[in-house]
């Protein structure tokens, strides 16, 4: 098999009797609690009923309409404690409070459907009669995108700004590719532009007061989410180290056309990768996956308290990573050039817990000791790139230059300008995104109305 | 499980093993085949129905359909099957085969003929070749020649001279085939055990139309752009079959023994086609869809199941609901129930608070915070549509109200339109039955 190949095939979804097969399990409950529990409200209770109903092309319309990216979401979302978390068909009830069934698939069947409507060339979107205040949006991620779709479906004028080459965001640069491929992006984004979203990519809004002059050069508002693209380091303010990269680079790396060059860099190395989230479990297992010798995960505290999702841990302990827990990473050793040699560790054991509420590593004194890599990813963290409050300097900062809204609009603190996705909320989810962009796309529609 | 448990049959004289047999259908087109079923477990075999050559029998291509609910594969097959296609010296063979190989193993011959002489003709060929029983299709809904099958049992007189016919003409038990295409089967049966019939045998497969293509409109199976209304057999079409089993073996003027099939799977569907009255039970639908294997369960639930109920003998089982079967007009209308919850088991779905609100008696409030249903006692209908839709079996029971309960009456949206009525109660007397 080609690795290559390999490496960049998503998972199969279900087909059409799969998917009918799932939603037949449904219980299609009164006042459906997986509703509730979509942050985008997407409305499984609704698609999946319509499938119940062979109502295909209404359950794809119910999607859609509700979530522009929802074969994303559908793949990405962990439903486990979203929608499916709250699903009936787990059979909780005082008899059996650890319940006796699983959750419908309901993120597979979302993204069935969609797959379903490219299959058949099914387009439920509708635009409304158009309107002429234009609007700009900065970042094309999924809140970037969800409120462009959103604002171009009620009749706007969007001009979607992208800083790098192509859109998508996290979406194309933040993902790997066996969870989430290229193609699958592209027939998202294709449903978006056919609404007339107009994308202008390689051009980054910065410089000072760059976001805000937006509203001088005709567009009538302005929604920012750049998302957050500079990483955390571990040794700030470090020269550049060969061998160390940041997942930001490393993950971007894999999907802007270095594929080959990252790869060769990787196959056949001992690999540590920092941080104990869903992103250091990307590095971690697409490391094993393009052959690297050992892959390591070191995480300071243990395996119960990494933000990473239960199932995703377990993928990357099955596809053989090594899960290095209790040790804190401290510097890098390293050899003639700068050239990386090792990872400087302490051991620690767990105290009481801190804000987070996790239990929190205490260094072991005594214990420091090195492991040999040849190559260290940190995955420990993004944040704004430098410098980018001065793009917008009127609009009121939230503490680590994140962007501070009214929570039920998304507007910020000058007229006209409304923020949202990570660039609001730190390191969140796609879905979460999604609901910030449709939310911002309201308000600024009742803003212009007025 | 140490209670014995005989689960052979006497029908028209023969000793079958057990009551399963195959049904004359594609599952018993060859001796191959019903050795193969035999030595599965089936106790006797009605093979495919005979033909007598001088008509050439081509089968429409394709043959069959199904109709599917949900994911579930197969509720019930559609078929433009046609009698046997192969000659009859072949088939012959075919029994002179099994004869020699599966004496204890009752081979029942159908036949088909379009007057006298030909189902005489059949008859006898079967009977010189060992055939211990023969059937009389008078009963396939979809023969591509014209008068035969189905309309032969519509048609009463001809039903009955066809099998007077054949009973002059052999010695071995006549079973008559009926279909179920009629309002009253017990009116054919009837004819039949004048024209000498030994047994009757029901239901060939109900007239239907499975599906219908939503891209060319052809109803299925699609026969190069023909459909035609056929055969609907299966699970689907138990209840149909358990209710032409059920009223002529109620019928006392008839009291011939009944070999019953229709949507027969499972030992359960089984023992429902026994206690209505059937002896010997045929299978077709069930094997068209899992195979042959499926006997192993027959054979083995049945057994179980008598064991564990201390019935020693199938013939203990037959007819035993009928004297509960009867007309709704005895039904004891001073006792009413209503449902009951056990909310400890309950997971919240409110399915029954939504089935009652839209089909039954607005009994049931949901309680959103709690998401648990709130019955309303003197409002239940005890239609236990909640029953049926509820996912956690046990959950929802009935039970019966004490003598003088009274269920409260539907609520009028708006009695204050009472002054616009017109209406005057209707006083005149008349008997308590329709007439003209």
């Amino acid at each position: 098999m080609n690795p290559a190949k390999h490496f960049k095939q998503m998972r199969k979804g279900l087909d059409l009797p799969l998917a009918i097969a799932e939603a037949d399990r449904c219980l299609l409950c009164h006042d459906a609690p997986c509703s509730k529990g979509c942050p985008a409200d997407t409305r499984p209770a609704e698609f999946i009923r319509k499938l119940r109903f062979r109502n295909i092309t209404g359950a794809i319309r119910t999607i859609k309409e509700n979530n522009i990216l929802g074969g994303a979401c559908g793949e990405l979302c962990p439903t486990h404690r979203l929608c499916e978390k709250e699903c009936s068909a787990r059979f909780i009830s005082l008899g059996r409070p650890e319940g006796a069934d699983r959750p419908i698939q309901i993120g597979k069947i979302q993204r069935f459907l969609i797959e379903h409507s490219w299959q058949i060339g099914f387009k439920p979107l509708r635009k409304a009669a158009p309107r002429f205040e234009k609007i700009a949006v900065v970042g094309s991620g999924p809140a970037g995108l969800s409120c462009a779709a959103e604002l171009a479906k009620g009749g706007y004028p969007v001009t979607l700004f992208e800083a790098r080459p192509e859109p998508g965001g996290v979406l194309r640069y933040g993902v790997v590719s066996y969870r989430f491929s290229l193609e699958f992006l592209e027939n998202e984004l294709r449903d978006i532009a056919d609404l007339g979203v107009e994308f202008t990519c390689n051009h980054p809004i910065e410089g000072p007061a760059g976001a805000e002059n937006l509203l001088k050069e005709g567009f009538r508002a302005v929604f920012l989410a750049p998302g957050l693209w500079a990483a955390e380091a571990l040794v700030p303010k470090a020269q550049p180290m060969p061998g160390v990269y940041s997942s930001v680079d490393y993950l971007s790396a894999l999907r802007d056309g270095r594929f080959k060059e990252t790869a060769r860099r990787i196959e056949g190395k001992t690999v540590a990768v920092i941080g104990g989230g869903s992103v250091a479990i990307d590095c971690v297992e697409s490391a094993a996956r393009l052959g690297a010798k050992d892959v390591y995960l070191v995480y300071r505290r243990s395996y119960a308290q990494m933000p990473a999702e239960a199932d995703e841990r377990m993928e990357a302990q099955a596809t053989g990573v090594h899960f290095l827990l209790l040790n804190q990473p401290v510097g890098y050793v390293t050899g003639r050039g700068r050239r990386l040699k090792g990872l400087k560790l302490v051991r620690t054991r767990l105290g009481e817990p801190d804000a987070s509420g996790r239990r929190s590593p205490r260094p072991v004194k005594g214990s420091d000791w090195v492991l040999n890599c040849d190559v260290v990813i940190e995955a420990i963290g993004n944040r704004p790139v430098g410098g980018s409050p001065k793009w917008y300097p009127r609009v009121k900062l939230a503490g680590h230059n994140l962007i501070k809204v009214n929570s039920k609009t998304g507007q910020t603190s000058v007229r006209g300008i409304f923020a949202g996705g990570d660039i609001v909320r730190g390191p969140a989810l796609v879905v979460q995104a999604v609901a910030d962009g449709k939310r911002a796309a309201a308000a600024i529609q009742r803003y212009l109305s007025r | 499980m140490s209670f014995p448990v005989d689960l052979s049959v006497d029908f028209c004289g023969c000793r079958f093993k057990n009551p399963f047999l195959l049904s004359s259908s594609p599952v018993s087109n060859s001796a191959e085949m019903v050795e193969r079923a035999f030595q599965a477990g089936w106790s006797g075999v009605v093979f495919k129905t005979l033909n007598s050559d001088r008509l050439t029998i081509t089968h429409p291509s394709p043959r069959m359909h199904y109709i599917n609910y949900g994911a579930k594969r197969a509720i019930a097959y559609q078929n433009v099957e046609q009698i046997s296609d192969r000659p009859l010296r072949h088939n012959l063979l075919e029994f002179r085969y099994l004869k020699k190989h599966f004496p204890d193993y009752p081979i029942i011959a159908s036949i088909m003929g379009f007057f006298e002489d030909e189902w005489v003709y059949l008859a006898k060929a079967c009977e010189d070749n060992g055939v211990d029983i023969l059937e009389l299709n008078f009963s396939c809904p979809h023969m591509c020649i014209e008068g035969s099958g189905h309309k032969v049992g519509q048609a009463f007189h001809l039903l009955e001279r066809f099998t007077a016919a054949v009973k002059q003409a052999v010695s071995i038990p006549v079973m008559a085939k009926m279909t179920p295409n009629i309002t009253d089967m017990t009116e054919p049966a009837l004819y039949a055990k004048k024209g000498g019939a030994d047994a009757i045998s029901a239901i060939n497969t109900v007239r239907g139309i499975s599906e219908i293509g939503r891209k060319d409109w052809v109803p299925r199976p699609n026969v190069f752009g023909v459909g035609a209304i056929s055969g609907t057999s299966g699970p689907a079409v138990k209840p149909i079959g358990l209710n032409f089993i059920a009223s002529m073996a109620k019928c006392r003027e008839l009291s011939l023994p009944l070999s019953g099939m229709g949507g027969i799977e499972t030992w359960v569907d089984a023992l429902e086609y026994l206690l209505v009255g059937a002896t010997t039970l045929q299978v077709t639908s069930g094997i068209m869809h899992y195979g042959y294997r499926i006997v192993e369960d027959l054979i083995e639930g049945l057994s179980d199941y008598m064991a564990l109920k201390g019935v020693g003998r199938v013939s203990d089982l037959i007819g035993r609901a009928l004297p509960h079967l009867q007309e709704t007009d005895t039904f004891e209308l001073n006792r009413q129930g209503i449902v009951q919850y056990d909310l400890d088991v309950c997971i919240g779905c409110g399915q029954c608070h939504v089935v009652c609100s839209d089909a039954g008696g607005q009994a049931i409030e949901w309680n959103g915070r709690k998401r648990r249903p709130r019955l309303i006692e003197d409002k239940c209908l005890s239609c236990m549509l909640c029953q049926a839709v509820c996912p956690v079996p046990g959950l929802i029971t009935f039970k019966e109200m004490p003598a003088g309960w009274k269920r409260r009456e539907t609520a009028v949206k708006d009695m204050g339109l009472e002054p616009e009525l017109k209406h005057a109660p209707f006083t005149k007397e008349g008997p308590h039955e329709c007439v003209v």
